[in-house]
């Protein structure tokens, strides 16, 4: 797997400085390379910044320190090289399904002909054929988060950024989501950078797990999760059950001292 | 201490501006009198007693008034949502009434009671009740279910019940509409008084206005804007205090 | 049981009982009628029964006709849409301003500073106390009404555009960043929609204001309208005219409100909560 690095992190600090009370820091020198095409999640408990560093990566929050290169260019603000899915779907409300997904294509140079036919073939692919002139209030959750995948797709970035995209849905929609995800990443091969706190799905779907302390977050370790995935009893396998929980001790820690400064 | 001196600076450019304007004669002084000559004149009131004369008797009626429409709203609201029937037979005239300007039933209440006090209480009773009544209806209508379950196995009769859990929480909504009814009653006042009347802050405003007094008139409209905002600033303290074990 | 809102479609949902909605809907509807026709019933009695003068208390009968007769000669027309189109105007003036300041005060911190105190103080002052400076500064003509509703009216708007737009979630505004949008698309195509049931709560509460101002300068400054008439009635001690009066008034109130509502129901569909905010 030799693809070359893509995404360069380095010495990345952020802090949050609320109008009324103390300055936050969210990251404390975050490095961190990811390659090409590459499935890498960010794993750690709650507070540890992992969101914070996927909207610095995305470009929605300033770089104070540090700096984030993409392509051996600094990341300066949004942009559609990067797509990025959240856990609370962020679909807009007033548009249906299909005219969600025609919003990011309607900026690139397709035409009206190429950008429908897109939008319906990426609908299509995440199984919400029948769907396209629904509401994002007619859905159910896990239609939402579709539909949000296809909407971040749909205008092809290189990069896709996901926040929990499955935290709001429940484990049964979860696993599934988790099947297909992995199902459209083997596709299309983009460069995934997964944020979640929950220790299986990042063993499953990712192919190295970036491990983060709590806050002020930075990276503990990084483990190689890379083994066939193809297994439909993956989750009793004895390698992947040795992974989770090499990794669960690791996280344990944080989410200790996580939850003690809270307590403080 | 200093935040609040920043977040109302913009109301002391205001005035600056204002004095500034008018002694300027960037607009015409007498339209416009300068904002010193304004405060004179109202301590010329204070002094001569027409404010305080006035303005009593501008209080009186609001006061009668709003303590009426209190009174009689937030019971008939609280058992509205207590009793099917009543609910059932009053609903429809109350959202009937609801989006009628209450302020035509001035002409009204002056055949009925005439130019003075009477007329003006029994406007201020009327058009404010409605929003109490509904804050009332509506918050004793979300009373907690579980509340309600847990006093009624405790034995308590349904009077005590009414007392002890729905009032209480039906306590934020009708104060809210409480608030609504104090801003309206002012409204009214000041309606009725600029129209009808041969007592009041609405009555000396027109007085003065129509004698070409115009500095004495702009303090009297200015007394009466700015009571009304303390009024509300009053009433939410209140509120806040009322409400505190509610967070 | 319904909360009390203007909505004749809540009252499917909460009825609680299984059983089919038609049935339901004729059920409350014929509720409705009951009560009013049980209030036109009373009135007329008490009006007949000598307890009270006619002066007093006009029968229902007298009022009608004295509505009748407006209709007839167009006095009717003439007053409503003189009343309307003060009220109107004023509002629709008052929902762009207020519209717009509320969006300049969002994106300007200066802006907002500068009239955030204007607007907070403002707010709970009882503006109709201004009337005679307008009518000192623009003399007894429409525009002075105009103005009075729109200093009244454009307040509300200023108020809900702000919440709406401070309300609006940030994740939508990143997503549509993320699809390549300009600040300007951000702010047309996405903000202003996600604000839009807000706004509308703001529209809906500005509305009967205006209407309420319009009557009141009616009144003060006489003349053509629905006020006006009404004093002219009162000072002539006609008093069907005065009830009839009141009568008007309700009906049109209760239109524009309604209007309103159906207004609002069309523009948000896509809203889960279509149901119309309480009117408190």
């Amino acid at each position: 797997m030799s693809h070359k690095a893509q995404i360069v992190i380095e010495g990345v600090t952020h802090s949050y400085r609320p109008p009324v009370g103390r300055t936050v820091v969210a990251l404390e020198d975050v490095s961190l390379t990811v390659n090409e095409r590459e499935f890498i999640a960010l794993l750690g408990p709650s507070g540890c910044g992992k969101s914070t560093l996927l909207y610095l990566l995305g470009g929605f929050l300033p770089i104070e320190s540090g700096r984030i290169m993409i392509d051996d260019k600094p990341v300066a603000g949004p942009g559609p090289d990067r797509g990025i899915v959240f856990q609370h779907f962020a679909l807009f409300p007033w548009k249906t399904v299909r005219k969600n997904v025609l919003y990011g294509l309607e900026r690139q140079n397709f035409s009206q002909d190429e950008r429908e036919k897109r939008a319906q073939a990426f609908i299509d692919l995440v199984g919400l054929s029948g769907f396209e002139d629904s509401y994002p209030s007619q859905l159910s959750g896990g239609m939402k988060q579709r539909a949000a995948i296809a909407r971040t797709l749909a205008f092809d970035p290189r990069i896709l950024l996901m926040d929990e995209p499955f935290g709001a849905l429940d484990a049964q929609t979860r696993s599934l989501m988790q099947t297909e995800l992995l199902d459209i990443w083997n596709k299309t091969r983009k460069t995934v950078i997964f944020v979640t706190h929950d220790v299986q799905e990042a063993v499953y779907l990712a192919e190295r797990v970036a491990v983060m302390t709590a806050r002020p977050g930075r990276i503990k370790t990084i483990v190689d999760t890379r083994f066939d995935k193809n297994d439909p009893d993956i989750f009793k396998a004895k390698p992947f059950i040795e992974k989770v929980d090499e990794i669960w001790h690791l996280v344990r820690d944080e989410a200790i001292k996580a939850q003690g400064k809270r307590v403080r | 201490m200093k935040r609040a001196l920043f977040r109302y600076l913009p109301l002391v450019l205001l005035a600056l501006g204002w004095e500034a304007a008018s002694r300027l004669e960037l607009v015409s002084s007498l339209a416009l009198p300068p904002l010193t000559s304004v405060i004179a004149a109202w301590i010329e009131l204070i002094q001569s007693g027409e404010l305080v004369t006035n303005g009593l008797s501008s209080i009186y009626r609001g006061a009668a008034g709003l303590f009426l429409s209190i009174i009689v709203g937030a019971a008939l609201g609280i058992f509205m949502a207590w009793w099917r029937p009543l609910n059932v037979l009053l609903n429809p005239l109350v959202e009937l009434f609801y989006p009628m300007p209450k302020s035509a039933l001035i002409p009204v209440t002056v055949i009925w009671l005439g130019f003075g006090d009477g007329s003006k209480i029994l406007l201020i009773f009327l058009g404010c009740m409605l929003p109490i009544t509904i804050g009332a209806f509506n918050g004793a209508r979300s009373s907690d279910q579980v509340l309600v379950w847990s006093a009624r196995s405790m034995g308590a009769s349904r009077l005590r019940m009414l007392w002890d859990v729905v009032v209480p929480s039906a306590l934020p909504e009708m104060l809210n509409g409480i608030r609504t009814a104090l801003a309206l009653s002012f409204i009214l006042l000041v309606s009725s008084e600029l129209i009808v009347a041969r007592q009041g802050f609405g009555y000396l405003i027109g007085f003065l206005g129509a004698n070409g007094s115009y500095e004495a008139m702009f303090a009297v409209v200015l007394t009466v804007a700015f009571l009304g905002f303390a009024a509300d600033r009053g009433y939410q303290i209140l509120m806040q205090r009322l409400l505190r074990w509610r967070e | 049981m319904a909360r009390i809102d203007d909505s004749f479609s809540t009252q499917a949902k909460t009825e609680g009982k299984a059983g089919p909605r038609l049935l339901g809907r004729l059920g409350l509807g014929f509720a409705r009628s009951i009560s009013i026709i049980l209030l036109f019933v009373c009135w007329e009695m008490a009006a007949r029964s000598g307890a009270v003068t006619t002066f007093m208390l006009p029968s229902l009968s007298l009022v009608a006709e004295w509505i009748w007769s407006d209709a007839v000669s167009g006095d009717l027309l003439i007053n409503t849409g003189a009343t309307l189109y003060r009220a109107i105007v004023g509002f629709l003036i008052a929902a762009i301003g207020g519209i717009v300041l509320g969006m300049a005060m969002s994106r300007s911190a200066a802006v907002s500073w500068l009239f955030d105190p204007i607007i907070s103080v403002g707010f709970p002052m009882p503006k109709i106390a201004f009337l005679p400076v307008v009518i000192l500064w623009l003399g007894l003509y429409d525009i002075s009404k105009i103005s009075m509703v729109v200093l009244d009216a454009i307040f509300p708007v200023v108020t809900a555009t702000i919440i709406g737009i401070k309300g609006v979630d940030r994740e939508i505004i990143w997503s549509a960043r993320n699809m390549g949008a300009n600040d300007r698309e951000v702010m047309w195509q996405i903000v202003v929609p996600a604000a839009l049931p807000q706004i509308l709560t703001g529209l809906q509460v500005s509305l009967p204001i205006a209407l309420i101002v319009a009557v009141v300068t009616e009144m003060m400054m006489g003349g053509y309208g629905l006020g006006g008439s009404m004093m002219t009635a009162s000072r002539f001690a006609q008093s069907p005219g005065v009830f009839a009066g009141i009568v008007e008034i309700a009906a049109v109130g209760f239109c524009l409100v309604k209007g309103m509502a159906i207004l609002r129901r069309r523009l948000l569909l896509w809203h889960q909560e279509a149901l119309e905010p309480s009117t408190v």
